[in-house]
C-alpha cells in the first residue's frame, strides 16, 4: 500500500504538452491509426485510443486555464477549488460527478498545473459512456451549490495542509517562484490551506463559467472503450465566441537568488529553464538526460543515493512546456551534503557524451520506460491530455506509437548532442530552492 | 478513550443505515477481463493474458519462498534472499557482469519483487521481444545466487530502509500489529521483517533458506500484457536451473478470535490515534467471496465524507481492504484519528455490522453496492504488475486461469442472504488494534 500525496506538478512520466481547443479552428491533428481524433458539438476537441486489456476506461477533460485564476490578483488554488466544487456539486437533475464515479467504484482525480488542469475518472468500461455524459454535463455546463463548495473547501484545504509536509511540492514551488517572476507559472498551484479557505464562492463560479466550456476542452478517453465513444459527450452551452482560452504568458526572471524556506527536514531543490515543445528534438533530449538521471529505482543518480543514504528522496525531471520547459530536481534527507555531491556529480556528468555502448543502453532503457509509461489507460489518456493542452498533440509519446515523431526524436538522439542540449541548459548556474528546519528568508547572492 | 473528532462519523453512519433501507437502479452488464489461457511446462504452469497491440510485457515468477517457509528465528530472510538475487552479477549481453538489476535494465526492462505469506514473487517487465531474455537473465542469477559479504551487506541496508518507511506508517503498523495477533504462521510477520531481526540473519541463513525454498516444483508464472510464443520458453528454461525435489507443504493457519475482542496497543510519534479492527474473512475460492466484496465495499463507504475525488488511504476517515491474498484471508478496517473520533467510529463500525449480520440487505441496496464492489476490483488492479499478481496468485490457489472473470461472477451471483450470512459468520468477532500517540493511553 501507498499513501498518495495528489501533487498540484505531478506528472505522467516525463512532462508533457497540448492539442490547443483551438484547434476547433484549424485541422484536426494525425495521432495515428490507433486514435480517433474529432470535434465536440459545441467546440473543442475530443481523442480516443482504445486499448485491449482490463476492462477499464479512462476519461479526462483538460483544461486551458491559469490556476490563479483570470483576474489581474493572482488567486493560488482558485482552479483547484473551482475544479471540486463542481465535481462535488449536485445538479437538478442525478447526481454530482463525484458520487457518481464513487457510487461505480471508480476513482476521480483532478490534477492542477500553472496554467491548465485536468479532471480523470477510472471507471469499469461498461460505465464509460455514462460517465463521460456525466463528466461533460458537469464541466460544460458547470454548476456550483453552497453544498458543494462547503465539502470542496474542506478538501482542498486539507490538500493543501498535506502537500505543505511535501518537500518535493514546496522544493518545486519555489524553484518555479524563482524562474518565473510572473504569470501563474510563479505561484503555487495550491496555495496555504488558510489562503484556499478565503476564496469566495462567487469567485468559483466566475472562474468555473469561463474556464469549464466545451469550447475550451480537450477530452480524452482510453481503455476499453468504442472509438465512437466520443459523441456520447453532451453539447454544452454554446458560445458566440468557440475559441479556447490562449495561453499564459510566463515571466521568466531576469536573475534568480537562491531562497532558504523553513521545513522539518533538510532539501534542496534545483531548477533551470529548458527548450519549448516546439523543439522536438531538444525535449526528448531533455527527457532521456532526467530519465537517465532520475527515473527511481534506475536512474544513474537515484541509484546511486538509493545505495548510498536509502532513506533519502530524490526526484527529477523535465517538464515539457510550451515554452519555455523546467528540469527540476529535489533531494532530502539528513546527509545533504552527501546527496548534493552526488547529484551535481550527476548533473556534470551529462555533459560529457556518454560511451557509445552506455548510451546504446541508456536510450534502450529509456524507450522501455515511455512505453511503461503508457501501459494503463489512464497514463494513455494523461499522455494525449497533456500533450495536447501544451499545443504540440502529434509529439505526444503515445500518437503514432513507436513510429511517431516523440520516438523519432529519441531515435535520432546521439550522445553528442545530448551533451550539448545539457550544456546549453544544464551549464548554467540553476536557481536554488533549500529548505530547512527553523529559516525563513530569501538569500542575496 | 476519548478524543476529539469532527463528528462527522454518526451522520455519515446513519447515511448508510439510511442507504441500506433504499437504493437504486439496476447495473449494467459486468464486463470481463481478456480470456487466459494456462500453460503447462512440466514442472511449472504458465497462465497469461494477452492484450493484443500491447507494447510491454509484465511477467510475475512465483517461487515457494515466503513468510511460511522462514525459520522462526529468521524473520526478514526470504526479503535478504530476494535482495542478493536483484544484486547478483550475471554476465550481460554486451559481456560485462552486471548486477542482475542492472544487466536487465541494460536490455530495457526492470525487475522488483514482492515478499507475501506464501511466497517471494519477482515481476519482470519489458518489451514483448525481449522479456523471454530477461527472464533468462533471471534465471542465471537463480543458478548461482551471491550471497558474498558485500552483497549482504548493500541488500541488508536496502531492506532496513525500506523496513523503515513501513514501520514509520501508523496505518502499516497498526495491519502488522493485527496480522501478529491473529494468525498462527508466518504470514503474520512483517513481510521483510525487522530491523533487529535482518540485522541477525546470516549469510547461512539465506544460503540455507535459498536452497531449501528456491525448488523447481516451488515455481509458477503468469503474464499480461503483449505475449509472445517464446516466453513460455523461457519460463520453462528458469525452472529447469532450479533443483529438483518436493516443495514441503505448509500448514497456514489463524488463531480463533476471542469473543472478548482483544485489543493490541502500540504507541509511535504520531498525532492522532489510528484504529484497526481485523475479522476473519473468505477465501477467494469460497462461495462467501462475492458476499465478503460486497461487505468490504460497503464498510469502505460507511463512514466517508463524501470527498468528490477520490481520497489516499491516509486521507480517508474510514476505509477497509479485504485481504483475500493471504491466507487465511482477513478483512481491515481502519480509522484515521486525525478525521474523526476513533472511539464514536468504532462504535458505529460495530453497530452496523450486527445490522448486516441481523437482516438482509433490499435488492437494490445489494445491487448498488454489488455495482460499486465490481468497479474497486477492477480499478484496483489496472497495471500490468498488479493484473499479473492477481491472475498468478488466484491460479496458484488452485482457481484457474479464468479465476477474476469468476471473481465478477461470483459478485453478480451474490443475494441478500449470502451477504447476511457472510456478517454474521466473520463480522461478529474482531481484534482492535491502536496505534496510539506517545502521551495517549487507551482509557484517556
Amino acid at each position: 500500500m501507498r499513501a498518495v500525496l495528489r501533487a498540484g506538478l505531478a506528472l505522467v512520466g516525463f512532462a508533457a504538452l497540448a492539442l490547443p481547443a483551438a484547434a476547433a479552428a484549424g485541422s484536426l491533428p494525425n495521432l495515428g491509426p490507433e486514435v480517433t481524433v474529432g470535434r465536440l458539438a459545441a467546440g473543442g476537441t475530443y481523442v480516443v485510443r482504445p486499448l485491449s486489456g482490463p476492462p477499464v476506461a479512462a476519461i479526462e477533460l483538460w483544461y486551458r486555464a491559469p490556476s490563479t485564476g483570470f483576474g489581474s490578483t493572482p488567486t493560488p488554488g482558485l482552479a483547484r477549488l473551482a475544479a471540486q466544487v463542481v465535481a462535488a456539486s449536485k445538479p437538478i437533475v442525478g447526481a454530482s460527478l463525484g458520487k457518481t464515479v464513487a457510487d461505480l467504484g471508480g476513482r476521480l482525480a483532478i490534477t492542477v498545473y500553472g496554467d491548465s488542469l485536468s479532471i480523470s475518472a477510472t471507471v469499469p468500461a461498461a460505465q464509460a459512456r455514462d460517465v463521460l455524459k456525466a463528466m461533460t454535463t458537469a464541466y460544460f455546463a458547470p454548476v456550483a451549490t453552497d453544498e458543494g463548495y462547503r465539502y470542496a473547501l474542506r478538501d482542498v484545504a486539507q490538500e493543501a495542509f498535506i502537500a505543505s509536509f511535501d518537500p518535493e511540492t514546496v522544493a518545486r514551488d519555489a524553484l518555479f517562484a524563482e524562474l518565473f517572476s510572473g504569470g501563474p507559472q510563479h505561484y503555487p498551484t495550491l496555495g496555504p490551506a488558510n489562503d484556499v479557505s478565503a476564496i469566495s464562492l462567487a469567485d468559483v463560479r466566475s472562474f468555473a463559467t469561463r474556464a469549464f466550456r466545451s469550447q475550451n476542452a480537450v477530452l480524452v478517453v482510453s481503455g476499453a472503450v468504442d472509438p465512437s465513444i466520443g459523441s456520447a459527450a453532451v453539447a454544452g452551452r454554446a458560445q458566440s465566441d468557440d475559441r479556447a482560452e490562449a495561453p499564459a504568458n510566463p515571466v521568466l526572471a531576469p536573475s534568480h537568488a537562491p531562497v532558504t524556506k523553513t521545513f522539518s527536514e533538510p532539501a534542496v531543490g534545483y531548477g533551470w529553464v529548458g527548450p519549448p515543445i516546439g523543439d522536438e528534438r531538444a525535449a526528448t533530449a531533455m527527457d532521456f538526460i532526467a530519465d537517465y538521471l532520475f527515473r527511481p529505482d534506475a536512474g544513474y543518480v537515484s541509484r546511486q543515493i538509493d545505495d548510498a543514504f536509502p532513506e533519502a528522496l530524490i526526484s527529477g525531471q523535465f517538464i515539457t512546456l510550451r515554452d519555455p520547459g523546467v528540469m527540476y530536481v529535489v533531494y532530502s534527507g539528513k546527509q545533504i551534503d552527501g546527496l548534493k555531491r552526488i547529484v551535481d556529480e550527476g548533473i556534470a556528468k551529462v555533459q560529457q557524451p556518454m560511451s557509445a555502448a552506455a548510451f546504446a543502453s541508456a536510450l534502450e532503457g529509456f524507450k522501455y520506460h515511455l512505453l511503461s509509461d503508457l501501459q494503463t489507460a489512464s497514463q494513455m489518456a494523461d499522455n494525449f491530455g497533456w500533450y495536447s493542452i501544451e499545443g504540440n498533440p502529434e509529439y505526444a509519446p503515445g500518437a503514432n506509437g513507436e513510429k511517431g515523431p516523440y520516438f523519432k526524436a529519441a531515435d535520432s538522439l546521439t550522445p553528442e548532442f545530448v551533451a550539448s542540449v545539457a550544456v546549453k541548459y544544464l551549464g548554467k548556474a540553476p536557481a536554488v530552492a533549500s529548505l530547512a528546519p527553523g529559516k525563513d528568508k530569501a538569500v542575496q547572492q | 478513550m476519548n478524543l476529539p473528532g469532527s463528528g462527522l462519523v454518526r451522520g455519515a453512519a446513519f447515511g448508510l443505515t439510511a442507504l441500506l433501507a433504499l437504493c437504486g437502479a439496476a447495473p449494467p452488464q459486468a464486463p470481463r477481463y481478456p480470456q487466459a489461457s494456462l500453460t503447462d511446462l512440466g514442472s511449472a504452469k504458465l497462465v497469461g493474458e494477452s492484450d493484443a497491440g500491447a507494447t510491454i510485457s509484465g511477467v510475475q515468477v512465483f517461487l515457494a519462498a515466503g513468510l511460511d517457509r522462514e525459520p522462526a528465528a529468521g524473520n526478514g530472510v526470504a526479503g535478504l534472499v530476494a535482495e542478493c538475487v536483484l544484486r547478483t552479477p550475471v554476465t550481460a549481453a554486451t559481456g560485462e557482469r552486471l548486477p542482475l538489476r542492472d544487466a536487465i535494465q541494460a536490455r530495457g526492462g526492470s525487475v522488483t519483487y514482492t515478499v507475501d505469506g506464501r511466497s517471494t514473487h519477482y515481476y519482470l517487465e519489458g518489451r514483448p521481444g525481449n522479456v523471454a531474455s530477461l527472464v533468462a537473465l533471471f534465471g542465471r542469477a537463480l543458478a548461482a545466487p551471491d550471497f558474498s559479504p558485500p552483497t549482504v551487506r548493500a541488500a541488508r541496508a536496502a531492506l532496513t530502509a525500506r523496513i523503515d518507511e513501513l514501520e514509520s506508517s501508523p496505518l502499516s503498523s497498526a495491519i502488522e500489529m493485527f496480522k501478529r495477533s491473529y494468525y498462527a504462521t508466518g504470514v503474520g510477520r512483517p513481510a521483510l521483517g525487522t530491523a533487529a531481526s535482518v540485522a541477525n540473519v546470516s549469510s547461512r541463513d539465506m544460503t540455507d533458506f535459498f536452497q531449501h525454498a528456491y525448488r523447481r516444483a516451488g515455481l509458477s508464472a503468469s503474464a499480461v500484457g503483449g505475449l509472445s510464443p517464446e516466453l513460455g520458453r523461457a519460463i520453462k528454461a528458469l525452472a529447469s536451473v532450479l533443483p529438483e525435489g518436493p516443495v514441503e507443504p505448509v500448514v497456514e493457519r489463524a488463531k480463533p478470535i476471542p469473543a472478548n475482542a482483544p485489543r493490541v496497543v502500540a504507541h509511535r510519534d504520531i498525532g492522532a490515534p489510528w484504529v484497526v479492527v481485523g475479522f476473519a474473512a473468505p477465501s477467494p475460492a469460497s462461495r462467501d467471496f462475492g458476499a465478503m466484496l460486497v461487505l468490504e465495499s460497503m464498510l469502505s463507504e460507511a463512514f466517508e465524507r463524501s470527498s468528490a475525488t477520490t481520497l489516499g488511504l491516509v486521507e480517508k476517515s474510514v476505509g477497509a481492504f479485504y485481504l483475500y491474498d493471504s491466507t487465511p484471508a482477513s478483512l481491515i478496517v481502519y480509522v484515521n484519528g486525525t478525521e474523526v473520533d476513533p472511539t464514536l467510529a468504532l462504535r458505529e463500525l460495530l453497530v452496523v455490522s450486527r445490522s448486516l449480520a441481523q437482516r438482509p440487505l433490499t435488492a437494490a441496496t445489494l445491487s448498488r453496492f454489488k455495482t460499486t464492489a465490481e468497479g474497486q476490483f477492477l480499478t484496483d488492479s489496472v497495471s500490468l504488475s498488479d493484473r499479473s499478481y492477481l491472475l498468478g496468485a488466484f491460479a496458484s490457489w488452485g482457481l484457474g486461469a479464468d479465476a477474476m472473470n469468476a471473481a465478477l461472477d461470483a459478485l453478480e451471483q451474490t443475494t441478500p442472504a449470502d451477504v447476511q450470512r457472510v456478517a454474521k459468520q466473520y463480522l461478529q468477532r474482531y481484534i482492535v488494534t491502536l496505534v496510539l500517540p506517545r502521551q495517549v493511553s487507551p482509557g484517556d
